[in-house]
């Protein structure tokens, strides 16, 4: 079976700054792979290892992306090919924009037989781009995916849910976001390191793909929530009017 | 000059630091520190599944190659990052004897082992009572009857003698007057009859044991030999320079670990109303630590560099393992000052460490040996 995993491309938040004027510097910030995705990468490169194919990952962004390292790193977690759109016309893409984006780069593929996608970004976690993309594609779509096998050509696939745990059996090709705790992602070893270095990967330009798409979204300003100093209160005891009143503090902050 | 790591290299690293992130376990460490005396087994197969215990092994062998200098960072980092000593991440060198000398079979016993453990299934005997700086006097010998070798005689300070299935034995042709063709390495089983081990009990180092090994009459089949008879200080000495890089990387791993914790730590523990850090006494103390860790740094990746650019390590080595014993030993000692009492305790692991690392003056050579050899070698250069 081909699967492909879409990874987003998210700055490091390690290496983020925040100004004097609580704007972001992301300029230290080197690309990474988003926390999320690296379930999918993972659970993709079981499915492969159970049922045979061969896994691809699929990422869109800008043109920061299409960075050496990067493309190394996402290689090195066990995918076998790598397509990548990096355009600066996809900067700062929302969810929808994104969505159509997969959907144009998907069209360069082959065939796939099942798309993965993390639980949502680390950096807007919407949780958005999944379902939309399966609307897109008009293949069935489902999230909150915490196991997943194949029999008969079809996925079973298990989500667990505020009080149940559903198992749904969905026909292929399909879109499924996965849980962060479906699998522990691999740790990658020098072997698979330097392996990255000879797999393929491709980066196409926008242009290259038939895709148009307005933003949903106007971003007027990201800024660092105010530092203030520690409030120092400090209630004492186990009684019930000491619980009310640390219920009324924490009231008053949220 | 490039100081840069490379693209791979970053990664490795990254990944080694979700490892340690993810698997170390600081309190079961101390466990087998201090109460278990064993090696931190679970670590170690983590280590082993993600392919770093087969670091610098050759392809043919199920590793991954590498060079020196980026086996010299991953001890260093290993260390760095988990604030121990091990020695699993030396293995490609401590493995390179059988791989390179030994018999299909002898290979095929160190791989699986290594495979199913993440550590090389032999002790080192080599130093006996007699015979420590001075190896040339060990007096251990091979004898030969009917088909069949005896070795007897007694090893000393041999780590890992109890938990090893094999020990790497060297012994002396007392006959041959030149002594780095009088000696062979043979591999004996532990559980050979004759074979009895009575413990040392090291101070620091604390999860491998230390054994006196004595050798009575211990029969072994002739295929026991590793590698030409009488060639045997040969092999040993093949990777000795390395071996020491290595050994003295791990040091300089943990230095850097207590100098990390140590800075954040002077810049919280207020006495006299303001953080240690704004004593310049204290100040002092992080500046001299910083310059010793950026000497260490530069001698141990400068020298893997140049053995890896074919150039003579004689004496660089000798330098390298000389200068960072002491002064890995001093940032520990000083981390332990800026702790004050607390460092001095075994709630804080800089005190394990200042343990672990004083052993590096004395093993794989002391740092007196060192100026016997970098000393004249450099002289000789002059003449
Ligand atoms: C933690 C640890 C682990 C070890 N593991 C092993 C092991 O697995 N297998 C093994 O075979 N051995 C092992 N050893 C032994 C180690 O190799 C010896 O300790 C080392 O070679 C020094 O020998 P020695 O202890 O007999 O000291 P000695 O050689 O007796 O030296 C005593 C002192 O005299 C000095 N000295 C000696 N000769 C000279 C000279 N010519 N000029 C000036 N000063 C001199 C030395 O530098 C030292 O300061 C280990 C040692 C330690 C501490």
């Amino acid at each position: 079976m081909n699967v492909v995993a879409c990874v987003k491309v998210v700055p490091d938040d390690q290496d983020l700054t925040v100004s004097p004027d609580y704007t972001l510097d992301f300029d230290r910030a080197r690309p990474s792979i988003s926390t999320y995705d690296l379930n999918a990468v993972e659970e993709g490169v079981r499915l492969v290892e159970d049922n045979g194919g061969s896994l691809k990952v699929l990422t869109v962004g800008d043109s920061s992306i299409d960075d050496s390292k990067l493309k190394k790193n996402i290689l090195s977690r066990g995918a076998d090919d790598l397509l990548m759109v990096a355009d600066e016309d996809m900067k700062a893409m929302d969810a929808h924009q994104t969505a159509c984006a997969l959907k144009a780069a998907l069209a360069k593929i082959d065939s796939y037989d099942l798309i993965l996608c993390g639980d949502g970004s680390a950096d807007l976690y919407a949780q958005q781009v999944g379902a939309q993309l399966g609307q897109l594609l008009g293949i069935p779509v489902i999230n909150c995916v915490s196991k997943i096998t194949v029999e008969n050509g079809a996925v079973i696939a298990e989500r667990t849910l505020e009080h149940e745990v559903e198992i749904l059996e969905i026909p292929m090709p399909a879109v499924i976001s996965v849980t962060s705790d479906i699998n522990l992602p691999r740790i990658a070893g020098m072997k698979q390191i330097l392996a990255a270095g000879k797999k393929p990967a491709v980066v196409l330009r926008a242009t290259d793909l038939e895709y148009a798409a307005l933003a949903t979204i106007e971003v007027l300003e990201t800024l660092a929530p105010k530092e203030t100093d520690r409030k120092h209160i400090i209630i004492e005891g186990d009684s019930d009017e000491a619980i009310a009143a640390f219920i009324a503090n924490v009231a008053k902050v949220i | 000059m490039d100081f840069g790591l490379s693209e791979e290299q970053e990664l490795l690293f990254e990944n080694l630091a979700d490892l340690v992130e993810r698997e170390w376990d600081e309190e079961a460490y101390n466990d087998c520190y201090y109460n278990k005396h064993c090696y931190p087994r679970d670590f170690i197969m983590k280590l082993q599944e993600a392919g770093f215990t087969m670091l610098g092994v050759p392809e043919e062998f199920g590793g991954t190659p590498v060079d020196t200098v980026t086996m010299v960072m991953f001890a260093k980092e290993l260390a760095r990052m988990t604030g121990a000593s091990l020695p699993c991440a030396s293995n490609a060198i401590s493995i390179d004897d059988i791989l390179s000398f030994g018999s299909p079979e002898q290979q095929r016993i160190v791989l699986d082992y290594v495979a199913q453990n993440g550590s090389a299934p032999f002790a080192l005997g080599f130093s006996e009572p007699q015979a420590g700086s001075d190896s040339s006097g060990i007096l251990t010998t091979a004898t030969r009857k009917d088909g069949k070798v005896y070795i007897s005689g007694h090893k000393t300070m041999v780590t890992d003698a109890d938990t090893s299935p094999y020990l790497l034995c060297i012994t002396k042709n007392l006959e041959e007057p030149v002594a780095f063709k009088a000696m062979s390495m043979w591999l004996v089983p532990m559980d050979a009859p004759g074979v009895r081990l009575e413990p040392l009990h090291k101070i620091g180092l604390r999860t491998s044991g230390f054994h006196e090994v004595y050798l009575e009459n211990v029969e072994l089949p002739e295929s026991s030999l590793l590698g030409v008879e009488g060639a045997g200080f040969m092999q040993l000495m093949k990777n000795f320079e390395i071996e020491r890089l290595m050994l003295v990387a791990i040091g300089v791993g943990m230095a850097e670990a207590a100098f990390e914790e140590v800075a954040r730590y002077a810049n919280y523990r207020e006495q006299f109303g303001k953080p240690l850090g704004q004593f310049q006494l204290i100040q002092e103390k992080i500046t001299d630590m910083a310059i010793k860790l950026e000497n260490m740094k530069n001698i141990i990746f400068k020298t893997a560099w140049e053995k890896d650019n074919g150039r003579s390590v004689q004496i660089g080595s000798a330098l390298a393992k000389r200068y960072c014993a002491m002064a890995s030993f001093e940032v520990l000692d000083e981390a332990m000052q800026i702790m004050g009492g607390m460092g001095y305790t075994e709630e804080s692991r800089i005190s394990r460490m200042w343990l672990d690392a004083r052993h590096l003056r004395i093993a794989g050579g002391t740092d007196e040996i060192m100026v016997h050899i970098a000393g004249r070698a450099i002289l000789k250069n002059y003449k």
